[in-house]
């Protein structure tokens, strides 16, 4: 499928910014960093991250405000037809989408297309809901839609609302079916997200799919959290409780209980493992994240009862095995490298003070005897700083 | 990382050789930098052990365990203090390199542990009884020495929240959301305004003297966030309304020329953010009480209108190199 934008324009984008990030350290000159420039050239307009922020908040007002304005116009239509207008209206402003902003105007993930595709596929998969058709077309079509989006328009909400469809089917369906396919369902994920994780991880690496980097790699990284949840005991234990209601009784446990205590433990290791060996950056920052929520899941089930203690010792031995690392990537080993050699865009100094000063509770000092300050820790750590 | 591309601008002659042989390793993914994944583990280690120590101190107080914990806290802090002043660089107004990967890190536990075992102190023996805000005080100025000292934005960052919490001010966006932010006797809105502008005059008076310039952004943001949430703030309680409107104005004027100065979007995405809410505040008391049909319009007409001027500006806004 052809994308909505120009596709050579798109190409010379992703040039001129990593040229760009080549240019900071140093890595080629003023002179080359112009002449890539001139060599490179695109008409898109794709605004920094702020801009595109505001411009996104700013086009969802106002698109509020068009919906408010058709709603008081629709209102006397009969029921019937209500789905059908909000499927048109969709449609409509997908169009508008296209024809004004990304042919006329040559916007590029600008916030204003983002505002726009979530707005107009809201709509239309609003519409087809309202429609009532059967139950197991719905997780279907938003599979299709959502895909169809994210291959056009290059979305990344979409590639992750497209797996997020087919989680629902897979699980919709065989929740269904009910009795032994119930108790698949953490399997069937495993089964379903590996081949998807290895097929995102060849497409990537494709010439031809260059323009897909960035969605292959948000459907690669998924996958591999997945894979890793359908196996995580915390996850199959709580969603079986909780959407399928099985009832534990006290001493009970979930069936295969010791399959997903030895999927819990060994899947980071395994992921940690073949992402060394393989240079693979998204199994090591995967791995990374894993190895925190499976300490957490054998924390829950298993409390010595002082948290304190576990998050001193953690604390210390994390500190002592990176400074280990930090001493022993001092030269370059394997290709390994502790060196900063090639910035990431959202690696800056002032993001990591601001995160400092909400995760280290600047805040919390007035009444830190009450609270002795861990106040923030479950929820600071891990996400940002992955 | 586009994988074929060093070799692409080889064939066009756009890069040279040598470089083409520094670049290509790295793109390729032959070599592979940890930086940031060490450091997100030091930052995390830092924070796990200062907040499960931070926890031990506090109880089985008057215990032998207890007491050891104590001594082992304060040879831990004094380990890391001597290693930073060991291998500190002198002072300088500009940006210092640190000497090692681990140093800003191991400043920073320094840092936290000495919060804890001051805050410890306290508990224990009274010291400064009754007076949580001077401690406060005391944590605010080691952190800022310490961040000038050794050049640590992220200790800076502290130092300001913590000065900011002795004046009952808490800077946290999650924060923002819940409804006691600012309680309405308490004035808040003046203290953060009033606070506000003080560090912001004193920030910019150091970045004109260019003692550590590059300090400067922490310091204006925090002080744009708290001025523009105080001032909105004010702006809902009703009264005075328009003395609050007039001072979000000008903090958007302001903003607005450190924004074109430091060729920051950031700042312009306050100016338009609190300038709009301002704006719109202003217009609901006028017109749309009376109208609520004028809502959509408004809504519909000002965003568009504002995109417009977005992409009719469009030169303005993209950042030049």
């Amino acid at each position: 499928m052809k994308i909505a934008y120009n596709e050579i324009g798109v190409y010379n984008l992703s040039v001129l910014k990593e040229t760009k990030r080549w240019f900071k350290h140093g890595l080629i000159s003023a002179e080359q960093s112009e002449s890539i420039k001139a060599a490179y050239q695109t008409s898109l307009f794709n605004p920094n991250l702020m801009i595109r922020i505001l411009l996104f908040v700013a086009s969802a007002l106002g698109l509020a405000g068009v919906t408010g304005i058709l709603v008081l116009l629709s209102m006397d239509s009969s029921e019937n037809i209500i789905p059908w207008l909000c499927i048109f209206y969709g449609l409509g402003s997908l169009f508008f989408l296209e024809l004004v902003f990304i042919k006329g105007n040559h916007h590029y993930k600008s916030g204003v297309n983002e505002a726009l595709l979530y707005h107009s596929l809201g709509f239309f998969l609003g519409g087809i809901l309202a429609l009532e058709i059967n139950e197991h077309f719905i997780a279907v079509i938003g599979f299709i839609v959502f895909s169809i989006a994210a291959i056009r328009y290059l979305d990344l909400i979409c590639t992750l609302c497209a797996i997020a469809s087919l989680c629902g089917f897979i699980f919709f369906e065989l929740n269904e079916a009910g009795g032994w396919f119930q108790a698949l369902i953490p399997f069937a994920f495993i089964l379903i997200f590996i081949p998807i994780y290895f097929f995102a991880k060849r497409a990537r690496g494709k010439q031809a799919l260059r323009l897909w980097y960035d969605n292959l790699l948000a459907v690669e990284a998924v996958s591999l959290l997945l894979v890793y949840a359908g196996g995580n005991y915390f996850v199959v234990r709580e969603l079986s409780v909780e959407m399928m209601n099985l009832y534990l009784e006290e001493g009970q446990d979930i069936p295969f209980a010791i399959v997903f205590y030895i999927l819990t433990a060994v899947t980071p290791i395994a992921y940690l493992y073949s992402g060394i060996k393989k240079k693979d950056k998204v199994l090591i920052r995967v791995s990374l994240l894993l190895l925190a929520l499976s300490a957490f899941t054998f924390k829950y089930y298993f409390s010595l009862g002082h948290p304190e203690i576990s998050l001193t010792i953690a604390g210390a031995v994390l500190l002592l095995i990176t400074l280990w690392l930090l001493n022993y990537l001092k030269v370059m080993r394997n290709g390994y490298t502790r060196e900063n050699i090639m910035s990431e865009k959202w690696g800056d100094a002032n993001v990591e003070a601001f995160v400092i000063s909400q995760t280290l509770g600047g805040n919390q000092m007035p009444d830190r005897i009450e609270t002795g300050g861990g106040g923030q820790f479950g929820g600071g750590g891990s996400s940002e700083s992955f | 990382m586009i994988k074929g591309l060093p070799k692409e601008l080889l064939d066009k002659n756009l890069i040279t050789t040598d470089q083409f042989n520094k670049i290509d390793p790295i793109v390729s993914g032959k070599i592979i930098s940890v930086f940031y994944e060490l450091r997100a583990l030091l930052y995390l280690g830092v924070m796990l052990l200062a907040t499960g120590l931070g926890i031990l101190i506090y109880q089985n107080i008057g215990e032998l365990g207890h007491l050891l914990s104590i001594v082992a806290l304060t040879l831990i802090m004094i380990a890391c203090f001597w290693y930073v002043i060991q291998k500190g660089l002198p002072y300088s107004n500009d940006k210092v390199k640190a000497p090692t990967p681990y140093f800003d890190y191991i400043l920073l536990l320094g840092c936290l542990l000495t919060i804890a075992i001051q805050g410890y102190l306290q508990f224990q023996y009274q010291i400064l009884d009754d007076n949580l805000g001077l401690s406060t005080l005391l944590s605010a100025l080691l952190f800022f020495v310490m961040a000038y000292r050794f050049d640590h934005v992220g200790i800076l960052s502290l130092g300001i929240t913590a000065l900011a919490s002795f004046w009952s001010l808490s800077i946290s966006p999650q924060k923002w959301y819940s409804s006691d932010f600012f309680s309405m006797e308490s004035n808040l809105q003046i203290t953060a305004i009033v606070f506000s502008s003080v560090l912001a005059g004193i920030a910019m008076g150091l970045d004109v003297k260019s003692i550590k310039k590059h300090f400067t952004f922490t310091y204006i943001n925090f002080s744009s966030l708290i001025y523009f949430v105080g001032a909105t703030a004010g702006l809902f309680m009703g009264d005075y309304y328009y003395s609050y409107l007039l001072l979000i104005y000008v903090g958007c004027v302001l903003s607005f020329f450190f924004a074109k100065q430091k060729r920051s979007f950031l700042f312009l995405l306050y100016v338009f953010v609190f300038g709009y809410i301002a704006t719109t505040y202003l217009l609901s008391d006028l017109f749309f009480d009376r109208e609520p049909e004028l809502w959509f319009l408004y809504s519909f007409v000002s965003c568009g209108g504002f995109i417009f001027f977005i992409i009719r500006y469009r030169n303005y806004f993209t950042r030049k190199p």
